[in-house]
């Protein structure tokens, strides 16, 4: 990698991660969200361990897709209001690349924080200590695939208004395979079976989207934005 | 050798058009524009000059016709940096200052040579304002804080639309004398416009557009 590559890659990086900051109760919103949707359950279900145990898994893991969802179409959508993404596609640098930083640089802006809240929200359903481990791996696998899959569907969907709702019917489809594999993870941990072979499967899917999902989104910003 | 290189024009157009829902945007265009010239573009509201300075610089597909950058067919990846577009959108970050944003435009597309950030600004009428974010500053301040962007990237054509929007006399002077510059030291630019525009230069070319 170049030296002006690289240069660019961080500035990208950096003014995404200095606009979030400059925005901080943005980045709160999905965090209380998750933590406000999982402190239903027990409300809802009534304070059994035993069921709350048995769905922790799941729900904090469908909580946790939901809150991404709620700050996925904003990934693009002020850069395309204000023409920094115009600028960023005429400028001289590899398209895929640069958006691949403004994905990363949103995972850690709304992943990451969900992340870190994991444990509490685990702990808020009596999940064993013991598992929690493997789910804050599964996490760290399944966030970024929502985040590389939102980001090639938020292009897809960058010229049409209200694009909130269409997002969430298309993504949600394409995350039950990430889903069943993180979920059946976190609960064979919890039976004390092996969980390596769908962490695995996990991994290896993220790899491939690492590589083809910014090539597909920089090309669905190029046709949502040619007419 | 020299000759024919510079009779090579940076930029051919030839019965170039764009079409929206099968309705032409514009009658076909011819016009050449070579290193060192400046050229006008003209025409009502709505007759597609914004239209056609995005097809130029790459955002829009040719549609019909033919685009040449230096002799060969115009492609992206070849021109990319050497053109410069400044469209109604000003990419600018209004959270960020206006040395926040060049910093990262010159992270992007690379400085000129000798171009430093606070230069720029300075010599754009920005002394004072440079860590103010952009969404406090007046409309012509933020078209300022974009046109900064004119001095700092090291493009060969620049592709204006409405570059005299929001600016006061000085502004609208300080525009004219950027271009000056630019086409005397060999650079070419498209300027669309539809207020009188006076340059103190040689008569500029001017490009008409009908629907």
């Amino acid at each position: 990698m170049s030296p002006r590559l690289a240069g660019a890659c961080i500035a990208v990086l950096r003014r995404d991660l200095v606009l979030a900051w400059r925005r901080r109760s943005d980045i709160a919103m999905p965090v209380l969200y998750a933590l406000i949707v999982t402190m239903l359950f027990p409300f809802a279900l009534g304070p059994e361990d035993s069921l709350l145990q048995r769905i922790a898994g799941g729900v904090i893991l469908v909580t946790i897709l939901l809150a991404m969802l709620l700050a996925l179409d904003a990934m693009f959508a002020s850069d395309i209001e204000d023409g920094s993404l115009e600028q960023l596609m005429l400028a001289p640098q590899p398209l895929a690349l640069m958006l691949g930083m403004k994905i990363l640089a949103h995972w850690l802006t709304t992943a990451l924080p969900l992340i870190v809240i994991a444990p509490l929200l685990a702990a808020m359903l009596h999940l064993p200590a013991a598992v929690i481990p493997v789910l804050l791996l599964a996490l760290l696998l399944v966030t970024p695939l929502i985040s590389l899959f939102g980001g090639v569907l938020v292009a897809l969907t960058a010229g049409t208004r209200r694009s909130g709702m269409l997002l969430a019917l298309m993504l949600l489809p394409l995350c039950v395979p990430a889903l069943i594999f993180a979920a059946g993870a976190v609960a064979a941990a919890q039976q004390g079976l092996p969980w390596l072979a769908p962490i695995s499967w996990l991994a290896a899917v993220l790899v491939l989207a690492v590589v083809l999902a910014p090539l597909a989104c920089a090309a669905a910003l190029r046709i949502a934005l040619d007419c | 050798m020299t000759v024919a290189a510079a009779a090579v024009p940076l930029l051919e157009a030839r019965a170039l058009s764009f079409y929206r829902q099968d309705e032409p945007v514009f009658a076909p265009l011819d016009f050449q524009l070579h290193a060192g010239e400046l050229a006008l573009v003209e025409g009502d509201n709505g007759s597609g000059k914004t239209t056609l300075l995005r097809m130029l610089a790459g955002l829009l597909h040719v549609a019909a016709g033919e685009l040449h950058w230096r002799g060969a067919p115009l492609q992206r990846d070849a021109c990319a940096g050497e053109i410069l577009f400044l469209g109604h959108q000003l990419g600018l970050k209004t959270d960020l200052s206006p040395r926040e944003n060049l910093r990262i435009a010159a992270g992007l597309c690379g400085c000129r040579e000798g171009a430093s950030v606070e230069d720029v600004l300075a010599a754009i009428g920005l002394r004072g304002y440079e860590d103010e974010p952009v969404r406090r500053l007046s409309a012509g301040q933020r078209k300022r804080a974009a046109l900064a962007r004119l001095l700092l990237l090291p493009a060969t054509l620049w592709l204006l639309d409405e570059p005299y929007a929001n600016l006061d006399r000085h502004g609208i002077a300080l525009v004219n004398g950027l271009l000056e510059n630019h086409t005397a030291a060999g650079g070419a630019a498209l300027v669309t416009s539809h207020g009188a525009v006076s340059f103190h230069g040689g008569e500029p070319r001017h490009i008409r557009m009908h629907s």
